[in-house]
């Protein structure tokens, strides 16, 4: 046997040699010594080739139906996906049509009636304070995003109490009006982390993230550095690489919260309208 | 000449039919269609080399199946399952290759 003079860590080249079955050959041996030549296949071997056949159909049908599975469920997905988003903008559009047409008819109720007047000024102001109307005016705007250069981790990027301790220093600063992306703060916005991206009224947020709020112009920006949310941010940029700049505005535009973050259903107000 | 209408026969039933496997079985199905390969390669060279015997056909792939599907379950059990799966696809794949170079020689000679 050629197995004998091998140098037994010589695996592979005992594999190559070795590729059929010794079997094949200690059966031959055992076979009369008048007999040696080919033999029909019997039907167990017949058998064998039709389970073989069956295995690789098998294998081949699985492999062939599993992919395109689970690329049309994908799709069906996308689809309905766009068809939901497709709604929602539609439904947005008309709620803000709706609500401008509140607002035009409280412009024509109230004339005349000094303390309609009053009222509604309150409601505009309140609007305002709270989100639920779009403002404008100036302050700062900051940029914040992830530490550039594929510098992973979670050192390298902005989490949502990032988010929080800054907006927090602006609110503290004497900001006005809050938004993060375009979405702007109402009292019931929640900055907090879903999945892997933060979202801020149930919107994920994509870095970077630009943070616009109105406020004095002379101090909101000096003021916001003081606070401890700048402070932290200053830190982060020193310490962890992640961009932080700040910009004034003179003219920021906020748009309104969406309409599901300036619900209440449980506070009510108490005593009289003033 | 029958052995190759049986395998079309079967690869056919295995295609048309489309016989559902459990969900258990399936991460055995691939590895053992590779060691099947081996079995019926082996045999075919040995066919060729004039030795080849049904009985040592029919324990030889029955067993290889056999024992490719528990390697892979017993990786599964372990937490090696890939790196098991891989060895015995390299082991396999090398015979394949060495016997499919044997068939090749006595066809063609070359």
């Amino acid at each position: 046997m050629p197995r004998a003079t091998t140098p037994p860590s010589d695996v592979l080249r005992r594999l190559l040699d070795d590729a059929v079955d010794d079997d094949y050959g200690a059966a031959v041996s055992d076979r009369q010594p008048g007999n040696p030549t080919l033999q029909r296949p019997a039907a167990a071997a017949i058998v064998v080739v039709v389970a073989f056949g069956l295995l690789v159909g098998i294998a081949a049908g699985q492999a062939r139906s599993g992919a395109p599975q689970e690329a049309r469920e994908r799709s069906a997905l996308f689809d309905r996906i766009e068809n939901r988003q497709v709604t929602i903008a539609a439904l947005t559009d008309r709620l803000e049509q709706l609500r401008q047409q509140i607002l035009d008819l409280q412009g024509t109720a109230t004339e005349g009636n000094e303390r309609a007047r009053d009222l509604l000024a309150g409601l505009t102001t309140a609007r305002a304070l709270t989100g639920a109307a779009p403002v404008i005016g100036p302050g700062v705007q900051i940029t914040a995003d992830d530490a550039p250069g594929g510098q992973s981790g979670p050192e390298g990027k902005v989490l949502d109490v990032d988010l929080q301790v800054l907006v927090n220093g602006l609110w503290q600063a004497g900001a006005e009006a809050v938004a993060i992306n375009g979405n702007r703060l109402s009292p019931l916005s929640a900055i907090r982390t879903a999945g892997r991206a933060i979202t801020v009224n149930y919107r994920s947020l994509s870095p970077p993230y630009v943070i616009e709020a109105i406020g004095d112009p002379q101090t909101l920006q000096a003021r916001f550095i003081e606070t401890p949310g700048g402070q932290a941010w200053l830190d982060l940029q020193t310490n962890f690489g992640l961009r932080f700049e700040l910009d004034s505005g003179d003219s920021l535009t906020l748009a309104a919260a969406p309409a599901p973050r300036l619900l209440i259903q449980y506070a009510q107000r108490q005593g009289e309208l003033p | 000449m029958i052995p190759v209408i049986g395998l079309f026969v079967g690869i056919a039933a295995g295609l048309f039919l489309d016989p559902s496997v459990p969900v258990a079985l399936q991460p055995y199905l691939p590895i053992a269609v590779v060691a099947a390969l081996d079995a019926v390669f082996g045999a075919l060279r040995a066919y060729l080399d004039g030795i080849f015997d049904d009985k040592v056909f029919v324990i030889s792939f029955v067993s290889n199946v056999v024992i490719a599907a528990l390697i892979v379950y017993l990786g599964d059990q372990l937490g090696v399952g890939g790196q098991l799966s891989t060895g015995v696809i390299v082991v396999l794949g090398i015979r394949i290759f060495s016997n499919v170079a044997a068939i090749r020689r006595h066809i063609f000679h070359a």
